[in-house]
């Protein structure tokens, strides 16, 4: 029954999607009011559908319904109950219904809210999501349904995996299935991993409003800052799960993957990363056109290409075409994806040229100055869109063009990586650190110099102290923590400034004077916190990039070996076992010293799963390093093991850096209705007259 | 999978025996954090627990001994699986592919913002008056004033 009420709101949701398209078009073409609203409820109907259609999956998962083909691939009866609600986006059938109530519930949202606002927007945006979420949905149902059952012919004692239930067949015994499910991927069995997915697709499908409103206004003529008014917080939003997603990301990898780092420079990996770039080149080029009305053409294209980046991350991680531990298997969805992602594309890029050519996107005001703050963030746009153009050639760029003409499969890593994109990062925190003291229209040098005392000499001082009291003082590191130190002082001053200022005209107190800035210009404001969560994690980066010790050490039991001036490594046993789950356990219970004191106990394991080992890492973390082994290989017999020991300086700052970054964004997105003291003020002398009344 | 770790084990058990020859286990990862799996796509191959990549890392473990250089190694692995396995390629052509499009990347994002600045110029309809600064924190309060 779950599979049928599953399978029947997914298809019925798929047609509705259609609907509503169809309806708003018409709606649109012929300014009909009643198609309009008929659109806009269909395209609100669709949440209930797909969440009736996920509870039923989530049901049958929680249930343990092994006949559903998808709770027996990614479940099992030891399978705890926590993994079973999160096995829903386990594997790709499911994940992908995920991925379409997320959607639907993205629409919900900006249809509800903006409904009123953007009224005139609202026919084609609504098209445009739906068109989005027809697609998934479709794919979804026809493609890669979660509800097919086993099925068992008696005749030929076959099992068949089917939508529909052919003749002659009989329900396989629930026991023999049980016995035979097969269990979560054990990669997905940590919190990283739980939470991760659902944050990246929430950014992802967030990136789909934006991208809807400036279809809409392309479509619609309404080319004012309309769209931008009604998408910024959506924006915002979208770009905070995603934020999210990548940072839990990288400390899965950390956790599970084994291989001392958060960031490998996989495709799967940059294929995610791309659309955070293109999204963050918009957040602040989009400004330009909200003060200046400025840069009409370009933000159209960002939003196009943030949409476009999002559709070809999805196509990376599900068509199993690049194979990397973060995609799904081999999937025939790749074709259509692909093909959808391009037409979409080319139709917004069509719409784009036309208004274009016809002169409707031109700027409203000249060009003021190269230090001006609009001069300075086409500088970063130009940064943000170098660093998305060399990691997608790194990722995807490069091996294509050289197995289509050169015959050749070549593969660009890490070298490639961190010799490219250094020097990128580089110039995004000089840039970060001087726009920021930038006005909008016009700014001297002279003006500019004096704003950047302050920050440059308490760069200096920091850095003289680095240099005296920390062994991280290399020549390149220095200039690196020179200018991310600086960036994080320009916020800082920024904010200090606006303080003092504050504090002059309005004789507030420090913290009053703070919490009004903050209410009054909560985007800028929040931003440089954002900035100070940037700079945090870049201080996290370089330490733990360029001062990583990585060695190999083999040790007997007992044995006590050097690896560092600082760091000594005990092994004290090694123990062999099978776990509740019947996973076979090798731990190695280990002593770490640190100046001749014992620090810490760990226990560096191997969990071998049936067909995946996973090497779990033993750390001693604190603020300033990770001590972080692995355990590579070993002899229980002989009571010998060899491990992979890692130092990371400051790596525990790129989690603590992506608070901030997630705490300032949640600051510039937080909805506020802004209502003057004197307005609010007579509103509470009316209510008081009414009460007395 | 337990026969690859105990593989796995005699052969890191194994390198000590050729750090009496002078090389060690770290002379193996960091010629093997350079090459790519042949097998397993974009996995390096100091990270990839196969068996075959376990006697790849034997094999660059000998022929450290012999003597062989770090790039003669990866020469070696890339005349025999192709460029596949190395982290950048070692062909001139392919390697200038590889790092001249950030750069045509980089020059042609500048020069799109080269002529957003002249289109920015050309617009300028009439010069706008020069802030005139009297006291730099006036200076300040008044472009606070118009920021927020």
């Amino acid at each position: 029954m779950l599979a049928e009420i599953g399978a029947v709101t997914l298809g019925l949701a798929f047609v509705v999607s259609l609907y509503a398209i169809l309806a708003s078009v018409m709606g649109e073409v012929r300014h009909r009011t009643a198609w309009v609203l008929s659109g806009r409820n269909a395209a609100l109907l669709t949440l209930p559908l797909l969440a009736i259609s996920t509870g039923a999956l989530l049901v049958a998962l929680v249930t343990e319904q092994y006949q559903i083909s998808y709770v027996w691939s990614v479940s099992d009866p030891t399978t705890p109950l926590f993994y079973r609600i999160t096995a829903l986006w386990g594997s790709q059938r499911g994940s992908l219904l995920f991925w379409c109530v997320l959607m639907a519930l993205f629409a919900f949202g900006a249809i509800v809210l903006n409904w009123k606002s953007d009224r005139r927007l609202m026919p084609i945006a609504i098209a445009a999501m739906m068109a989005v979420l027809a697609f998934f949905v479709g794919i979804t149902f026809f493609m890669e349904n979660p509800f097919t059952r086993w099925w068992l012919d008696p005749s030929t004692m076959r099992e068949v995996d089917t939508l529909l239930i052919p003749p002659g067949v009989v329900a396989p015994d629930q026991a023999a299935l049980a016995a035979t499910a097969q269990g979560l991927n054990p990669l997905l069995r940590h919190f990283g991993m739980i939470i991760h997915p659902p944050m990246l697709y929430l950014g992802f499908v967030g990136f789909v409003v934006p991208f809807a409103f400036a279809v809409a206004a392309l479509a619609s003529g309404d080319l004012t800052t309309n769209w931008i008014k009604a998408t910024r917080r959506w924006t915002l939003v979208a770009w905070l799960f995603l934020s999210l997603g990548l940072i839990l990301g990288g400390r899965w990898a950390y956790d599970v993957l084994g291989w001392g780092g958060y960031w490998g420079w996989d495709p799967v990996e940059n294929a995610a990363f791309l659309p955070w770039l293109v999204g963050t080149a918009f957040l602040h080029s989009v400004m330009i056109q909200e003060k200046r009305g400025m840069l009409k053409v370009w933000n159209m294209a960002l939003v196009i290409m943030t949409f476009s980046a999002v559709m070809f991350g999805t196509f990376a991680t599900r068509s199993g075409v690049i194979q990397s531990v973060h995609s799904f298997a081999r999937s025939e969805i790749g074709w259509p994806m692909l093909l959808f992602w391009a037409g979409m594309t080319l139709v917004a890029g069509a719409l784009l040229v036309w208004r274009w050519q016809r002169g409707e996107l031109r700027d409203e005001h000249p060009f003021v100055g190269l230090l001006s703050r609009e001069s300075l963030f086409v500088m970063n746009n130009v940064i943000f869109m170098a660093l998305t153009v060399a990691i997608f050639w790194g990722s995807f760029g490069a091996p294509i063009t050289a197995s289509l003409f050169f015959n050749q499969e070549i593969t660009l890593g890490v070298e490639y990586f961190m010799l490219v994109t250094p020097p990128l990062f580089a110039l995004m925190y000089l840039l970060m650190g001087v726009a920021p003291l930038s006005a909008w229209s016009a700014m001297s040098l002279r003006r500019m110099g004096a704003s950047l005392m302050w920050p440059l000499l308490l760069t200096a001082a920091t850095l003289f102290v680095i240099v005296l009291t920390s062994e991280l003082n290399t020549p390149v590191s220095v200039l690196a923590y020179g200018l991310v130190f600086m960036a994080g002082y320009v916020a800082l001053y920024e904010t200090a400034r606006g303080v003092w200022v504050r504090r002059r005209a309005h004789r507030e107190s420090v913290w009053l004077a703070l919490r009004r800035l903050y209410g009054r210009n909560q985007r800028r404001y929040g931003g440089y916190i954002v900035h100070l969560g940037i700079v945090v994690i870049g201080i996290g980066v370089i330490g733990s990039t360029i001062f990583q010790l990585e060695t190999r050490r083999t040790l007997q039991i007992n044995e006590t070996q050097r690896i560092d001036r600082q760091y000594e490594l005990r092994l004290d046993g090694l123990q062999q076992g099978i776990s509740a789950d019947n996973r076979e356990l090798i731990v190695a219970a280990m002593t770490v010293f640190r100046d001749g004191r014992e620090v810490a106990r760990i226990q560096p394991r191997i969990d071998n799963f049936p067909n995946m080992p996973m090497t779990i890492a033993g750390a001693h973390s604190t603020l300033e390093k990770d001590f972080y082994v692995l355990l590579t290989g070993y002899d229980t017999e002989r009571g010998i093991a060899s491990f992979k020991v890692y130092i990371n300086p400051l790596v525990n700052l790129v989690w603590w850096g992506g608070l901030v970054l997630i705490l300032g964004t949640v600051l510039a997105a937080w909805p506020k209705e802004i209502v003057p003291e004197t307005v609010r003020r007579t509103r509470k002398v009316n209510s008081l007259a009414g009460e007395m009344a | 999978m337990r026969r690859v770790w105990v593989a796995l084990a005699v052969l890191l058990l194994a390198v000590p025996t050729f750090a009496q020859r002078l090389i060690t286990e770290d002379d193996v990862t960091r010629v093997a954090e350079r090459l790519y799996c042949p097998v397993c796509e974009n996995i390096p191959l100091d990270d990839c627990g196969t068996a075959a990549c376990i006697v790849w890392k034997q094999e660059i473990a000998e022929m450290l001994v012999a003597g062989m250089s770090d790039e003669q190694i990866i020469a070696n692995f890339v005349a025999r699986y192709g460029e596949k396995v190395a982290g950048v390629p070692l062909d001139d052509t392919l390697r200038m592919l590889a790092f001249i499009m950030p750069l045509i990347g980089l020059l042609l994002a500048s020069i799109a913002a080269a002529l957003t600045f002249t289109n920015w110029e050309k617009r300028k309809q009439t010069p706008q008056a020069a802030p005139q600064p009297s006291a730099a924190h006036d200076d300040y309060r008044q472009q606070f004033e118009r920021d927020v």
